[in-house]
């Protein structure tokens, strides 16, 4: 159990975890996009981003695709680091027997 | 049955608003029309070169289509539903294997990520094999067409039944009947091979149409832009 108190609590929110892992599976996305995808409301999706962003995690950029403007989010190096690590511990709590060596039958 | 991940649901939402379709269809009558013509007034035997005006049309659709296409999603698509990065073509060959082997194999190869997609080795390439190998077949004139489209239609369904981009039952119905064209229609012989290929044309730009104004339908453009706030 002492792997899930060690779990980065940045990520283990489910509006965040669904950024990252939109952000992972994509590659980069801008925000409408992301608000679609998550379901988010615009306010609650500038929250997370905000603290992602914070954190080092999401890199996000003003950008101009012609002449429509993007704010375009992906994941940096650091972010992807994280995330990677996030997802190991997750599958380990998860795997059946587990770190805990408790079995279900 | 288990949700689509991230990943695949960005390389489908590549094709969501019928552009590919259109620009493909565009590109594919465009270049078709001029190796028809071709056909028409070039003296013999420069009639069997109006294959050269497709590859040129297909090499121009390969260097300049994903910014084509980025142009025109910019105008159309991200203001609407957003952007993400579009996907990546398969690569060329798969250990070595040419990719019209992959594209025969109807065997969906392990894509390197998951924001990839197949569209130029199952589609494109499809497309132009096909029409190029029935642009030398002549035997059965008028039945030949009769016979060819509904099986490019069944090959085109059957590789991307499990893509990012699968075609609909009935459109694929809609391809295979217009292989009776040339039944109803007296086309003189030498003007048949391009055919094909103009047919195809024309149904994957109605097709991308379709596809685009129902699009556009469910997506109004929106009042205010989406933003981050500070």
């Amino acid at each position: 159990m002492q792997e899930i108190s060690q779990l980065d609590r940045l990520i283990h929110e489910p509006a965040r975890l669904a950024i990252m892992l939109i952000l992972g599976g994509t590659g980069e996305a801008d925000f409408l996009y992301l608000q679609r995808e998550g379901g988010f409301t615009q306010g609650n999706l500038s929250g997370h981003l905000a603290k992602l962003e914070e954190a080092g995690y999401v890199a996000i950029e003003k950008t101009f695709k012609g002449k429509v403007p993007l704010t375009v989010c992906s994941l940096t190096g650091k972010g992807k680091a994280a995330f990677s690590e996030y997802s190991n511990r997750m599958l380990g709590v998860l795997r059946p027997g587990g770190s805990s060596g408790h079995r279900t039958r | 049955m288990l949700a689509a991940s991230p990943g695949r649901r960005a390389a489908s939402y590549w094709f969501v608003d019928g552009l590919p379709d259109i620009v493909l269809g565009v590109t594919l009558l465009l270049f078709g029309g001029l190796g028809l013509w071709w056909r028409i007034y070039a003296r013999s035997p420069a009639p069997q070169f109006d294959f050269f005006f497709l590859a040129a049309g297909l090499l121009l659709l390969f260097w300049k289509g994903r910014e084509i296409l980025d142009f025109l999603k910019s105008h159309l698509t991200y203001p609407r539903t957003g952007y993400v990065q579009p996907p990546e073509e398969l690569p060329e060959t798969l250990a070595g294997r040419p990719d019209t082997l992959i594209t025969l194999s109807l065997r969906p190869a392990p894509p390197p990520d998951e924001n990839v997609t197949h569209f130029n080795t199952r589609t494109v390439t499809v497309i132009l094999w096909w029409c190029f190998l029935l642009s030398g077949l002549n035997p059965w004139r008028r039945w030949y067409m009769a016979l060819a489209m509904p099986a490019l239609a069944v090959t085109l369904y059957a590789l991307n039944r499990k893509s990012e981009r699968p075609f609909r039952w009935w459109s694929a119905l809609i391809l295979a009947l217009t292989g009776l064209t040339p039944l109803w229609l007296d086309v003189p012989a030498r003007l048949q091979s391009p055919l094909p290929l103009l047919l195809t044309g024309l149904w994957l730009l109605a097709q991308g149409a379709f596809t685009l104004v129902h699009y556009l339908r469910a997506n109004p453009y929106p009042r205010v832009t989406a933003g981050v706030r500070a």
